[in-house]
């Protein structure tokens, strides 16, 4: 009942709000949604008692019953989901009372408040599923929720652009986790996790054949799922929608592109560790996606100028960290860096949106600068998840992120060592674009034309509450959470399985000295760069930019992914419509397909109208011969 | 026997013969009197089957109400039947085959197989000492009352359908209520005056 | 002689039922101005208080009236069915009725005694009561057909229905009389086991020819072709409430009855009737497809559409299995939600309190009336077939039997007439949504009409969340008809 009430209880605030907002109006539809979620997120903090106990399930109703393929509507309540209903709800909560001080100026804030509400429904459905179905609801549930939440100022051509952009490379993603479903029924016949997770062992080192070549079973499975991780979770290659998102409000960049959302496919990892852990070739994929990302991303944020771009690249970072966790077989480490990562980040977002809030809607950093004291709560909250994200030593992302680090020196998993080094270069990155984010934006000489200084003021308490209950969260996390790393798993009570060669959260214990030290050592240098070149000496940026000139480009173009996408696959596709449209679809489809046979149609359908007299007698008639022909049809047909 | 056989004939031939004439008749008129005969000689098989009840219903319901309803009713809807007749030639043709094509089809299910007498139950004939209106009423009450009332509830039905679709309030038709006639007052209507002589009301 | 022959309590719904009828028909004829009013609130009472009587009832097979009714799972699942159909299509009539000026207190009325009718014929159990129910249930609805009876449309109507179902009632009772007469029995258990008891020896011809008769009979009530040409007239020119009401619960009933005489009495004999049912199914999705595309009034695309439709359930009983049977029931309690929906929304197309019934009226509804237009597109897309409103499920469940069945080659006739179908639907759905406005349609007098079509509409949109309630019942009374 608990769970029930914490899951649908946002549905039902989104139906209230959706349906009806226009006419209960702005206030109430606020009230009515925050309600609910707080609700939703009370029955979450007391569904955390549930940590460490005996998996069960709330069964909800059935679902579809086709020839004993049964599905149910379930919730599967284990510490895996606990942890994640916690995090979502909770943030989720903070984040709709941010909203009301945010969005105060919009003109469709019911809108606005039944979409966030419905993505949290959504959300809690995909953590709580309890088979593949389910979950690729709460999975598409959660994209279109995004979809309409990026392009939420749909006047806009950019936001607009956003997401569908968004939709469509999700779409891709999606296109593997639906092959993986279905390729998981085909071979399990089931689409329960128990079920699955049940047979998995007897399918290890199995092998199945599509189109002649074979397929390590568990591999392929894993594979296709982890591709649709990639997609949702906007790695590489398919990352490029997540920085267009932040066309959305800054809130729902908060929620969904930064603290929930995104982390889903991290979330599905972990769910599929029981899989995951027979296919070792499916991890390896795993690691060196997330490493490469993680240090990709990094080095694309050192010179964004969006203070929100910057932000989002650094989500997509940290992803990379959870990604390359889990690929080791920290599946832990990377879960509890999601945790720690949803507190500093939906509190940096939220920051960045105080700020833009403050400079009247301006978003580039250059035009920023010489606010910390005008917005002193802002500051220090952004300090804090600075901090946070950076890993310094008694923040939660220390916890988290060291814990990382260490678990891919100490594994002896293929790809372990590469993502060692690429992970402590994006430390020192990370530190270094987050000092210049807090340096250029607080820091230094106001660079806003002097009306906008004018209006700089601190947001009202219903933004920057949240703010310090984020940033008390930031903080105090890491140290709350880090029974989540037990060697023995005890923690996770059988929600995460690991096979019992997989040591590596006991030997992530035992690294070098020097290892534990690195990610201080990356911090240090990293702050310190950027305070050099923010701070003390403000010209040396531009000098290495010009002396760097190419790769300064290169980084600012993100690697120019975007463009070799529009030439690899968004041309030759447009390219090949015009052809396929002008040449096969008018000229050979048409002519014998839809408009040949849509002529035969309508001339069968004005014969079939002709029949239709209206003589009663001819009615009579028909239903005379139509008794003897049935006869004739039985007697000399099937009696022959 | 003989005789009971060749009276059996009789009727028979008659019936078929007066069922065809209705259909064939070109006189309304005829086509009725003609179903009263054929009604007429079903009850006289009725009779030779010793169904006594059912003959005297068959006369007096069939032949004495509904036959005669008809003949009123088509002698009062002048009907131009030549007109009405104007497409049968059209469609004889057709008609002949699809009803040839009926009837040696029939011809066939009927010829090929007889009707296993064995396995046909014959009908309870009324035990001895029963007439055959007492043993057809506690049949129908008991064995046979859902049917009975079934057809009770159908005979509603078709008296309200046929209240609806034909009866009409008009408001200028004169009614007698006799509540009214029963409760009238000379007051009411009457006024008695004293009227002078060469001065008028 | 009073045994269990008169236990009532297999037969309380009806019992109920009739007496209800009559009670208010009585309080009606007394009181008939205020009757007009209360009547049919009261009848729609009536019917979900019958369904109440038969919600959690014993479903093991009992026997009444010497074996001529039978009270089973099946007949309790398909009667709560009707019943429900019946009081919401009921339900649309009240605006409709007091616009037109016929508000009167036989038009519930006589849509109680049908729909009793229709429960007999479910519970029917001899050839005797298959009939009488039938009777029962036709003879209302021919005078419903006709019940504006000074517009010459409606009177044509009732007239063609009535002299067409004579004819239909005279094929049936032949065929009735020639089974009766090759077997020696009117009881459909009695038959079932005599047939049993022969082993799957040939039938005598006479037995199945009678079934044919018996078929055709009730395929005329089911309007399938070639037995559906009172089904245009009819639909098009009886009163649009009268019409709402014909599509949904007779459908269902006469369903019940032909699944109950093909699977219970000449279940051993499936390959007997199942390529005649193969011939009128194809038959009826064919027509259904083709002769809606060229209509203009939406009466009349709906009648084919029905045709169509009763073509894709016919699919089911020709596959002749249980899962045939459990397709089919799944299919008509989806079909007749839509169905009620869409004419909900056929009688909310009023202009300058006329009523209007041409599909060049719905252009551009989408902006003058959006809910109403997004319900009735719901409606189109379910009739249509797509996924994942409701009516692609009933098509699924229809056509994984067949093929289950190895009907193959039907189900591919089927999938490629709803094909064609789904022009017609969508070219409803292109009108309201992307053409010139026309003159928008008066808003709604009472709330009970938009009540019923939001409600068919969450029912058609929300199936594929919650399937189970439908879906098993369906599958309980299957197994209760096919007794495993």
């Amino acid at each position: 009942m608990l769970h029930v009430l914490l899951v649908f209880s946002p549905l039902a605030g989104a139906a209230i709000a959706g349906l009806f907002g226009r006419l209960i109006g702005d206030r109430a539809s606020q009230l009515v949604t925050c309600g609910l979620m707080a609700l939703s997120a009370l029955c979450a903090i007391i569904g955390l008692r549930q940590l460490g106990e005996e998996p069960y399930t709330v069964p909800l109703f059935t679902w579809m019953l086709v020839d004993g393929f049964a599905v149910d509507w379930a919730l599967r309540v284990d510490t895996l989901s606990t942890v994640m209903m916690f995090v979502v709800s909770c943030i989720s909560f903070l984040i709709h009372v941010y909203s009301i001080g945010y969005m105060a100026h919009d003109d469709s804030i019911p809108r606005f408040f039944a979409y966030l509400s419905f993505f949290t429904f959504a959300m809690l459905m995909l953590v709580t599923s309890d088979n593949l179905l389910q979950l690729y609801f709460g999975w598409e549930g959660v994209g279109v929720a995004s979809y309409l939440l990026i392009g939420f100022w749909y006047t806009r051509p950019s936001a607009c652009a956003a997401a569908i952009k968004a939709f469509i490379v999700n779409r891709v993603g999606d296109f593997g986790l639906a092959l993986g479903v279905a390729a998981t029924f085909f071979i399990f016949d089931s689409i329960s996790y128990d079920e699955i997770f049940r047979a998995a062992p007897r399918f290890a080192d199995t092998q199945l054949a599509i189109f002649g070549a074979s397929f390590d079973t568990l591999t392929l499975i894993c594979v296709l799922l982890f591709v649709g991780a990639i997609g949702k979770s906007a790695q590489l290659p398919l990352h490029t929608w997540l920085p267009d998102a932040m066309e959305g409000p800054t809130p729902v960049s908060a929620l969904i592109h930064a603290a929930t959302m995104v982390t889903a496919g991290v979330f599905l990892v972990a769910r599929f560790s029981p899989l995951f852990e027979y296919a070792p070739e499916a991890q390896a994929l795993v690691t060196a996606i997330g490493a490469s990302t993680a240090f990709f991303a990094a080095t694309v944020g050192l010179v964004q100028n969006d203070i929100k771009r910057v932000i989002a690249y650094s989500t997509c970072s940290q992803l990379g960290y959870m990604f390359a966790a889990a690929g080791v077989g920290a599946y832990a480490a990377g879960i509890f860096h999601l945790y720690t990562h949803a507190f500093f980040k939906a509190l940096l977002f939220l920051g960045a949106g105080s700020v833009i809030h403050a400079m009247s809607d301006e978003q580039d950093m250059r035009r920023m600068g010489g606010i910390w004291r005008k917005l002193p709560l802002t500051y220090a909250a952004m300090w804090i998840g600075t901090l946070a994200l950076v890993g310094f030593p008694g923040t939660s992302g220390f916890f988290s992120k060291d814990a990382i680090i260490e678990a891919t020196f100490a594994a002896h998993a293929p790809f372990a060592g590469y993502a060692f080094g690429l992970l402590v270069l994006a430390a020192v990155l990370t530190a270094f674009y987050s000092g210049r984010l807090m340096f250029l934006t607080f820091h230094g000489d106001p660079r806003a034309d002097a009306h906008t200084m004018e209006h700089v003021h601190e947001s009202p308490p219903v933004m920057i509450v949240p703010l310090v209950l984020l940033a008390l969260g930031a903080l105090l996390a890491g140290w709350v959470g880090r029974d989540m790393l037990d060697p023995e798993g005890r923690f996770w009570a059988g929600a995460i399985v690991t096979l019992p060669d997989n040591r590596v959260l006991e030997e992530m214990h035992h690294v070098p000295t020097v290892v534990k030290l690195a990610p201080l050592f990356a911090l240090v240098l990293g702050l310190g760069l950027s305070w050099l070149f923010y701070v003390r000496s403000p010209q040396l940026p531009n000098q290495l930019a010009g002396r760097l000139r190419p790769l300064y480009r290169f980084l600012l173009e993100k690697w120019y992914f975007d463009e070799l996408y529009d030439a690899l696959f968004v041309r030759p596709a447009l390219a090949l419509g015009r052809i396929l449209w002008r040449g096969f679809d008018l000229g050979v489809i048409d002519r014998f397909g839809p408009d040949g046979v849509a002529v035969a149609t309508l001339a069968a359908a004005r014969r079939a109208v002709r029949l239709q007299t209206g003589y009663v007698y001819h009615y009579a008639f028909a239903m005379l011969i139509g008794i003897v022909a049935l006869l004739s049809w039985y007697l000399f047909v099937v009696r022959g | 026997m003989t005789i009971a056989l060749f009276v059996f004939y009789v009727f028979a031939l008659v019936t078929t013969a007066s069922a065809v004439m209705v259909i064939a008749a070109r006189n309304p008129v005829h086509s009725v009197l003609f179903l009263i005969l054929a009604f007429v000689s079903s009850a006289g098989l009725f009779v030779l089957l010793g169904a006594e009840f059912l003959a005297m219903v068959l006369v007096v319901v069939y032949v004495g109400a509904v036959a005669v309803l008809f003949l009123f009713v088509v002698m009062m809807l002048d009907i131009d039947f030549v007109q009405l007749r104007e497409g049968f030639l059209q469609y004889l043709p057709v008609g002949a085959l699809v009803g040839l094509v009926l009837l040696v089809e029939l011809a066939l299910v009927f010829g090929t197989q007889a009707v296993e007498t064995a396995a046909v139950d014959m009908p309870p004939t009324a035990p001895p000492g029963v007439t055959n209106t007492e043993a057809l009423g506690s049949l129908l009450y008991t064995r046979y009352f859902y049917l009975f009332q079934t057809a009770g509830a159908i005979l509603l039905v078709a008296i309200v359908g046929a209240i609806t679709l034909t009866l009409r309030h008009r408001p200028d038709a004169k009614r007698q209520d006799i509540s009214r006639q029963v409760h009238r007052r000379p007051s009411d209507t009457l006024e008695v005056r004293k009227v002078r002589p060469r001065s008028g009301i | 002689m009073l045994g269990s022959g008169f236990d009532l309590s297999p037969a309380l719904p009806e019992a109920f039922l009739f007496v209800a009828g009559l009670a208010l028909l009585a309080v009606a004829a007394w009181r008939e101005r205020q009757a007009n009013g209360f009547t049919l609130p009261l009848v729609a009472l009536s019917f979900l208080v019958a369904a109440l009587l038969l919600l959690g009832r014993d479903p093991t097979p009992t026997l009444a009236f010497d074996g001529h009714f039978v009270a089973d799972g099946f007949a309790n699942f398909v009667k709560v069915l009707i019943l429900l159909a019946a009081a919401g299509s009921l339900l649309l009539a009240p605006a409709w009725l007091s616009d037109e000026g016929v508000e009167r207190f036989e038009f519930p009325l006589l849509a109680l005694f049908s729909t009793l009718g229709m429960a007999m014929m479910v519970s029917a159990n001899s050839l005797l009561a298959l009939y009488m129910a039938l009777e029962l249930h036709s003879l209302p609805l021919y005078v419903l057909a006709a019940f504006k009876r000074d517009e010459i449309r409606a009177t044509e109507a009732g007239l063609k229905y009535f002299v067409l179902g004579a004819l239909a009632s005279g094929l049936l009772l032949y065929g009735c009389s020639l089974v009766y007469g090759f077997t020696g029995t009117l009881r459909f258990d009695v038959l079932a086991s005599t047939f049993a008891g022969k082993g799957g020896a040939v039938l005598p011809l006479g037995a199945i020819v009678g079934l044919v008769f018996v078929v055709a009979g009730l395929a005329f009530k089911l309007a399938a072709v070639p037995f559906h040409m009172w089904t245009p007239d009819v639909y098009e020119g009886a009163p649009t409430p009268v019409t709402a009401f014909l599509t949904a619960a007779p459908k269902l009933a006469a369903f019940a009855l032909l699944l109950r005489l093909l699977f219970q009495p000449f279940a051993t004999y499936v390959d007997e009737w199942q390529q005649v049912v193969i011939l009128v199914a194809v038959a009826s999705m064919l027509l259904g497809a083709f002769a809606a595309i060229g209509q203009s009034n939406i009466k009349r695309l709906m009648a084919y559409s029905s045709i169509g439709h009763v073509g894709y359930a016919l699919v089911g009983v020709a596959a002749g299995t249980g899962e045939g049977v459990h397709a089919v029931l799944v299919y008509l309690g989806i079909y007749l939600v839509m169905s009620i929906g869409t004419f909900g929304c056929i009688l909310m197309m009023r202009r300058q309190g006329r009523y209007v019934e041409a599909i060049q009226d719905l252009a551009g509804l989408s902006r003058s009336r959006p809910l109403m237009a997004l319900a009735l597109a719901l409606f189109m897309f379910s009739l249509a077939g797509i996924p994942p409103l409701a009516g692609f499920f009933g098509k699924l469940y229809v056509f994984l039997a067949a093929i289950r069945a190895d009907l193959v080659w039907l189900a591919v006739v089927g999938v490629l007439t709803s094909v064609i179908g789904a022009f017609y639907y969508l070219r409803i759905v292109k009108i309201m949504y992307f053409d010139e406005p026309a003159e928008s349609f008066d808003p709604l007098p009472r709330p009970g009409l938009g009540l019923v079509v939001a409600a068919t509409a969450v029912l058609v949109a929300g199936f594929p969340l919650l399937p189970g309630p439908l879906v098993e019942s369906a599958q309980a009374a299957a197994r209760s008809l096919l007794g495993s």
